[in-house]
């Protein structure tokens, strides 16, 4: 071997080396370095055993230099419990063809009727990546998918913002399509059809899909050392299947308001009243207007929203949301958290339909278009480790309640329980860390 | 029309906005994490969903996941 071969060869021992022992650590190192992560295990559970989910989020992001990053979100949800059909209390219990058409459900005397039939697990994926493109402009784009049982979505987004007045003023403008495929169980009901005995599924057809587009403008302006406010326009327009295949109108007598009895057929199981699926337009434009700002006071933080929407389902709603973050010593914070919600009911909203009556060409006795307010009070807990981790928790009260809009109540309906008011618990614990 | 309006407060916002702000070096308290609008993204995800299933209005702030979890 030649001197100048040894040379080489030493050469490429120590680059060996070098990566075996030293550049490999280091790689991994700065691999990590480059990850964070902010996961959340969330429990959200009704009162009277209605709904109740359990859901586990993992967000995470890596920096890939140059303000260029990957955002990766991965949420599992597991949902169980009964959820309010639509139909009314009747003074007699009532039985119901499950949405599957397989079997009935049944509802004691004097209770708003829910169908707890519901078993659920849904797995979403969102993959964003966000990256600086020209000097003070950004762009984000993204993809989106999301399964159920009963429900596919696949969405795709694109966001630009552009930085103005010393990066004091940020405007940004971003769209977003998705398009959704529904296969309920037991079918799709046909609008207003009749609930039918177990076995007989002439009121139902197949799958069905729907298509949403949302716009966003915004623009975000930094006031003055300790503040900053949002200001958001939105716009969505959904076109499609948009009704709720389980949920039902109790049809009644237009004097006493009762449910107008039936008997299944001979020997078959079905319901004892009439019913009838609801049917809700086939698009929905909805516009949004959103306001917030964050203000310090030397180390407390005040975070205050406020949301206008309107549609021209005719629904309007006002949202107002406040959290005040204090600090405990330097690693702890405590922070309350109040949130109010208020909306009208949409147009075709029905709390029953009147026997003999010609149909509409829409009804819906969901409560959730209904005139409804709805409290949440919360608090949360976070420590943050020395390390830079935090630690949190967050426990938090809904509380939804509702009105029947003035007219609709009939004969024997206003004496008994209308509305399926809910209280709801929300608990929550987060970790978010660096690699 | 509509379009035109919202141009308009756009473009006067953008000019009335201007003059408001602060210098780089006045940005110390906007720079910490718990002055960031968007603080706990995974908060403000999971009650999106949450609301969304409960309530008629939902979005607002930014484009949600995908799903529906109506029930």
């Amino acid at each position: 071997m030649s001197k100048r071969d040894t040379t080489i060869g030493h050469a490429v021992a120590a680059a060996t080396c070098t990566l075996l022992g030293t550049a490999a650590p280091a790689l991994a190192e700065d691999e990590a370095a480059r990850w964070d992560f902010d996961t959340a295990l969330l429990y959200y559970g009704e009162d009277n055993d209605r709904v109740r989910d359990l859901s586990a989020s993992i967000l995470a992001r890596r920096d890939f230099d140059d303000d260029r990053y990957l955002n990766l979100d991965l949420t599992v949800d597991s949902l169980t419990g009964a959820s309010p059909s639509g139909a009314i209390a009747m003074d007699g219990p009532q039985t119901f063809t499950s949405p599957s058409g397989n079997d009935v459900y049944e509802t004691a005397a004097g209770q708003v009727p829910l169908d707890d039939t519901f078993l659920d697990t849904r797995f979403a994926l969102d993959v964003g990546w966000t990256q600086p493109f020209a000097r003070l402009y950004t762009m984000t784009a993204g993809l989106g998918f999301s399964t159920e049982y009963d429900y596919t979505h696949l969405g795709a987004n694109l966001g630009v913002t552009r930085d103005f007045n010393r990066r004091n003023t940020t405007v940004s403008a971003a769209v977003a399509y998705a398009q959704e495929d529904i296969d309920p169980v037991g079918g799709t009901p046909l609008p207003l059809a009749l609930m039918q005995d177990v076995g007989d599924d002439s009121s139902k057809a197949g799958t069905d899909t729907k298509d949403v587009l949302d716009l966003l403008l915004g623009v975000t302006q930094v006031i003055g050392p300790s503040t900053v406010l949002r200001v958001n326009y939105s716009y969505s327009d959904s076109s499609g299947y948009l009704t709720d295949p389980y949920k039902i109108l109790s049809v009644v007598d237009p004097v006493t308001g009762d449910t107008i009895e039936r008997a299944p057929a001979s020997g078959a199981l079905g319901p004892t009243g009439v019913y009838r699926y609801e049917a809700r337009p086939d698009s929905r434009r909805k516009q949004g207007l959103y306001a917030e700002v964050k203000h310090d006071f030397t180390g407390k933080v005040l975070g205050v929203s406020y949301r206008f929407g309107t549609d021209d389902w005719g629904i309007d709603s006002h949202t107002l949301d406040a959290r005040l973050r204090w600090p405990i010593g330097e690693f702890n914070y405590v922070e309350p958290h109040l949130r109010y919600y208020t909306q009208n009911a949409a147009d075709f909203y029905r709390f029953s339909l009147l026997d003999g009556d010609p149909l509409p060409s829409f009804a819906s006795a969901d409560a959730r278009l209904a005139d409804l307010d709805g409290v949440t009070l919360g608090l949360k807990y976070g420590h943050r480790t020395v390390s830079g981790s935090e630690w949190n928790a967050r426990v938090e009260l809904y509380q939804q309640s509702g009105n029947v809009p003035g007219g609709q109540l009939i004969g024997n309906q206003s004496r008994r329980a209308v509305f399926p008011d809910l209280d709801a618990v929300i608990v929550q614990i987060g970790y978010r860390f660096k690699l | 029309m509509k379009r035109i309006v919202t141009v308009c407060l756009a473009a006067g916002m953008l000019t009335g906005c201007a003059g408001i702000g602060v210098d780089p070096w006045d940005r110390g308290v906007l720079a910490r994490d718990d002055m960031q609008l968007d603080a706990y993204p995974i908060d403000a995800s999971l009650d999106d969903h949450i609301y969304f299933s409960k309530e008629a209005s939902s979005g607002g702030r930014g484009f949600g996941g995908g799903g529906c979890g109506c029930n």
